[in-house]
């Protein structure tokens, strides 16, 4: 019995080594990305992890360095937060509403827009590109906030997440709150709402994330500097400012970190979140 | 749930019913008809030419790299990704505590933007990095942005690094599942390591892995930002995927007619493979008795 306990130990302290040791690769294109930011221009993507550091990299970002020409980093970064926050909240607002519909409100044509919301959901979307653009660009909305957040404004998966989470909220509650004179509005405020923290804590991570990272809309719709999403304006600066690596690590991890902060302080709601969901 | 409510139902919907018309069949008729046209994106007239665009998209060679791509990265990234969740998953559930931290740190990639990963890769692969620095004293000088199959390969391995904590957090809750009877059961009747796996865990974890399969392959189907960022399409097309090949019809030749056929074909083309691909997944898990 004391080998076998022994032998118990020494696999549970591989499996921890295995762990530590996937987890640091995973983990190591950041890490490489947020060193490099930091690194002496002469030691950027030399090393493994660079040893000589120095913030020349985020002080290009913001004077533009030699060439003298300053990139609107700061206003890109500023644009992607305000898209992100309004194409996020307003994919939240709409999915809670249109799910409330589906799952407890009982009206004529309900199972035709529910089946209707999962076929467009798998629906191939990439046809729509270019008359989507077209359509932002008719209406005057071309290189504009409001065409970088109108045609995501609704998540089609937002609302199947919401719709399958409302329908295990059991109806007795509704009916109780409705007999003491509570509209559909407060219903979904101060009832839906709160029962479905956890799961709006995944789908509002999850939507942020995929708006934050957009490239190909944010992309096409947009042509003046001072519209650009940082994301879009680091793929710009991408090929042109090759030979200035460091300026791109350092916006690079200026678009990645809040995002990766953001998820750890939420880990744990997100975890609970996800265990449901996957149920 | 007995009294009906038109007036709410409608109004509560009215914000989706609003955007799919906009958003969804206004594009959907608009692109069946550019397809049809040979409209180029600025010009004032355009003409009606039927099936031109189809039959040249059937004939182009780019076109063709686009159809083929798809299932080229569905060889690579599938696999890797599909091994290398599952690897973490069986790894981090054995774990007896730290679970969550660990699932959490390897969820971290899937919140990389893709122009930021492609930079990441882009810097680890340069002519001064220490691995091709290394390759160099060996003899081997690779161009790996430059070479068909290593492009591939390294887009593949980008996406893989993106997914892989996510799916393994998909098959973790699949093995959460699974009831700790059926393995203590296993255990006394001195079931070795391999056949665990293979016969219990597998089986047990068919379901999650079927939707993580599922993922998987529909990610192929729409591999656009770090192809934009590494190899526009390159080189010589090994890596021109069908959201690569229509953006650059539409946006950079502005043949928004053409491209218009091409997305179309690419849908029809993604609707077919996907469902077979269900279809298989779903006979596979029948011949084994897993569903």
């Amino acid at each position: 019995m004391v080998g076998s306990n022994r032998n118990r130990g020494i696999r549970r302290t591989v499996r921890y080594a295995l762990a530590m040791i996937l987890l640091l690769v995973m983990v190591y294109p950041y890490l490489y990305m947020v060193l490099n930011s930091f690194a002496d221009w002469a030691h950027i993507d030399k090393q493994l992890l660079p040893t000589k550091y120095s913030l020349k990299s985020y002080e290009w970002l913001f004077t533009g360095g030699e060439t003298g020409i300053p990139r609107p980093w700061l206003h890109a970064f500023l644009n992607s937060v305000m898209v992100s926050l309004a194409s996020t909240v307003l994919m939240m607002i709409f999915g809670v509403m249109v799910a409330y519909a589906l799952s407890k409100l009982n009206f004529f044509g309900r199972n035709a827009i529910n089946n209707f919301v999962l076929f467009h959901m798998f629906f191939p979307a990439i046809i729509l590109l270019i008359p989507t653009f077209l359509i932002i660009q008719r209406v005057g909305l071309y290189d504009s906030y409001l065409g970088l957040i109108l045609p995501k404004a609704v998540s089609l998966w937002a609302i199947f997440m919401y719709t399958n989470f409302f329908k295990a909220v059991p109806t007795v509650f509704i009916e109780a709150a409705r007999l003491d004179g509570a509209s559909d509005l407060k219903i979904m405020y101060k009832i839906m709402l709160p029962m479905s923290k956890s799961i709006t804590t995944v789908i509002f991570l999850f939507l942020l994330m995929e708006r934050w990272t957009e490239l190909l809309w944010d992309m096409i719709v947009v042509k003046s500097d001072r519209m650009l999403t940082l994301n879009v304006l680091i793929s710009q600066m991408f090929g042109p400012y090759g030979s200035y690596p460091g300026p791109l690590y350092a916006a690079s991890a200026l678009l990645t970190l809040p995002i990766i902060i953001m998820f750890i302080i939420f880990g744990k709601k997100f975890q609970e979140g996800m265990q449901f969901s996957l149920k | 749930m007995d009294h009906r409510n038109n007036k709410m139902g409608w109004l509560f919907t009215s914000p989706y019913l609003l955007y799919s018309l906009i958003f969804f069949f206004g594009p959907l008729i608009w692109s069946f008809f550019l397809s049809v046209t040979d409209w180029n994106l600025i010009a004032p007239t355009f003409n009606l030419v039927g099936i031109e665009n189809f039959a040249n998209a059937l004939k182009s060679p780019s076109v063709h790299s686009a159809f083929w791509v798809t299932y080229k990265f569905m060889i690579i990234f599938v696999p890797i990704v599909t091994v290398l969740a599952t690897a973490v998953a069986v790894l981090v559930h054995g774990l007896p505590r730290f679970k969550s931290l660990f699932l959490i740190g390897f969820f971290l990639p899937y919140l990389s933007s893709g122009v930021v990963s492609s930079l990441i890769a882009k810097g680890l692969l340069s002519y001064t990095s220490p691995m091709n620095v290394f390759l160099r004293k060996m003899g081997l000088d690779i161009d790996w942005l430059g070479t068909p199959l290593s492009a591939l390969g390294i887009v593949g391995l980008i996406l893989a690094w993106k997914f892989t904590g996510y799916y393994a957090l998909i098959l973790t809750s699949g093995l959460e599942s699974i009831d700790k009877e059926v393995y203590e059961a296993a255990a006394i009747d001195g079931v070795t390591d391999r056949q665990r796996f293979w016969r219990i865990t597998l089986p047990l974890l068919y379901p999650s892995l079927y939707t993580t399969l599922i993922l998987a392959f529909g990610v192929t189907f729409g591999i656009f930002t770090e192809v934009y960022q590494l190899t526009g399409g390159g080189p010589n097309n090994a890596t021109n995927t069908w959201q690569m090949e229509i953006f650059k019809q539409a946006f950079t030749n502005l043949q928004a007619g053409y491209a218009s056929a091409v997305a179309l074909l690419a849908s029809v083309a993604t609707f077919i493979s996907i469902f077979i691909i269900r279809k298989l997944l779903e006979i596979w898990g029948k011949r084994n008795g897993w569903v």
